[in-house]
């Protein structure tokens, strides 16, 4: 587990934007709101909305490649202009290394 | 969102109780500015920590020698030291019965010696919170040699009938360890009115001594060898461990301020009173249990426990989340996940684990008020989200 410090606070933009390479749970009703972001396999983040901070579970089997995930998940949000091109081609070679590493070559 | 502001509010007493009473800070501190003494030194005036730990130990336990108090880091030391020292004394291969309830301080020790073809174990499961002793003696079979079981759970907080195990295997060749790390400093104990062969306690929670100092009462060491030798100070010409009590199992250099904040720790509850603690508990208990049960989203896996631990989840929730958001929205510290008892939470929760609230004498009915209104809150949202 690890708390990641940002320069800026968590922005419903910002989690619309991450939820496109896992799944994202919110309850938004505590506090400024509740949210828990999961990429399967690789890592997941909790945290509340509008903080400057969020904690950082991550896969420790593949923990190596996907922090510079996470790093390039933050790095494609600069200033509030989402770089899908790429962040879903780094995607991509993410799950592949994932896939080879947890399940061995199988698709 | 984090409200700093917020003062603390500990809820995680059963795994180690936090505020220490003044009186055992101080007494660590005067352990340190003390040369080393204790029977081996030679200074003047030093305090016999080892004895008066004894003595203090036994007096609350109602135990009538102090030597067969034995002092060790923490529970878990004590029962591997028990569990491993007896097994080293049965050169056949024995049936060991234990419960489904235990903490892995038991289960792994175990699950160990059965891999290692060294027993046969028996867990016995539980029905509300409680191991019936019926089942347990029904369990007892010819090549029986070894019970242990917790006195109480530290996830649902019931107290196990241990006086009734206990008679049933007196007259039996079956060594009987009770693992006493939730109930001694939570209710009241006369060990003399209980039939067991060791009893092991833990200083870091109820009875508010620091991490680092445990222990147990055998009455016949006989059947436990020692597993780790080494220095004890007496005896010394010797290359065999000393065979008699305590320098059987206590080797190296003691925690002096270990056992100096257990009695301090000790101290301080008897000036209290086991009457006035077990009054505060239960009333504290109570109130988190009404509390909880008031909202509709909260689920209670035991809700009638002897002790303060009151075990939860929120449906829909993953019981770390909502640790997580207590922590980070309330500042309320609690417990999460397994509770290093993953047997149990097989039964209760398919293994998923749950939220554990313990709180100790220090902490006040506003507090415990202040964390259940924090716990509906959430309960209230993921319910309403379902």
């Amino acid at each position: 587990m690890k708390e990641f410090i940002l320069d800026t606070e968590v922005t419903p933009e910002f989690l619309d934007f991450i939820k496109h390479y896992g799944s994202l749970e919110m309850l938004p009703g505590l506090g400024e709101g509740f949210y828990k972001f999961e990429k399967s396999d690789c890592f997941s983040i909790k945290g509340f909305l509008n903080e400057s901070s969020f904690e950082v579970r991550f896969k420790k089997e593949v923990m190596d490649f996907t922090s510079d995930f996470l790093y390039s998940m933050l790095y494609c949000y600069q200033d509030g202009k989402p770089d899908f091109n790429t962040l879903n081609r780094r995607n991509e070679a993410l799950m592949k290394r994932v896939r080879t590493r947890l399940h061995g070559n199988k698709s | 969102m984090l409200k700093k502001e917020n003062p603390l509010i500990y809820l995680n007493n059963a795994a180690t109780s936090w505020p220490k009473p003044p009186g055992v800070i101080q007494a660590v501190q005067e352990s340190l500015e003390l040369p080393f003494g204790g029977g081996r030194g030679t200074g003047k005036a030093q305090r016999d920590y080892l004895t008066e730990g004894r003595e203090t130990v036994a007096h609350f336990f109602g135990e009538e020698s102090p030597d067969t108090i034995v002092f060790s880091s923490n529970a878990t030391d004590a029962l591997n030291t028990l569990i491993h020292g007896f097994t080293a004394s049965s050169p056949e291969k024995f049936h060991v019965i234990t419960t489904t309830l235990e903490h892995n301080s038991v289960l792994r020790p175990l699950h160990h010696l059965e891999k290692k073809g060294r027993i046969e174990l028996d867990h016995i499961s539980f029905s509300n919170a409680k191991v019936n002793p019926e089942a347990i003696i029904e369990a007892v079979t010819d090549k029986t040699r070894l019970v242990v079981m917790n006195h109480g759970s530290n996830v649902l907080g019931s107290v196990q009938n241990i006086r009734a195990v206990g008679e049933y295997l007196h007259d039996k060749d079956i060594f009987f360890i009770v693992d006493g790390s939730q109930t001694a400093g939570h209710i009241p104990l006369d060990l003399s009115a209980i039939e067991f062969d060791a009893f092991v306690f833990t200083g870091h929670k109820a009875l508010f001594g620091m991490p680092g100092i445990g222990g147990f009462c055998i009455r016949n060491p006989d059947p436990v060898l020692p597993v780790r030798m080494g220095g004890t100070g007496t005896d010394s010409g010797s290359l065999d461990q000393p065979g008699g009590l305590p320098e059987r199992y206590e080797i190296g250099t003691h925690n002096y301020p270990g056992i100096a904040s257990l009695i301090a720790g000790i101290t301080f509850l008897q000036s209290i009173g086991m009457d006035a603690l077990q009054r505060r508990a239960d009333r504290q208990t109570e109130l988190f249990i009404k509390e909880l049960s008031s909202e509709p989203g909260i689920t209670i896996y035991n809700p009638d426990p002897e002790l303060p631990i009151i075990a939860f989840n929120i449906p829909g929730l993953d019981n770390d989340d909502v640790g997580y958001i207590l922590a980070r929205k309330d500042n309320i510290v609690v417990r999460t996940g397994l509770h290093c008892a993953p047997l149990l939470h097989k039964e209760i929760d398919d293994g998923a684990g749950c939220v554990r609230i313990s709180p100790s004498w220090f902490t006040t009915d506003e507090e415990c008020r202040i964390a259940a209104d924090a716990i509906k809150e959430i309960a209230h949202h993921a319910y309403s989200q379902i």
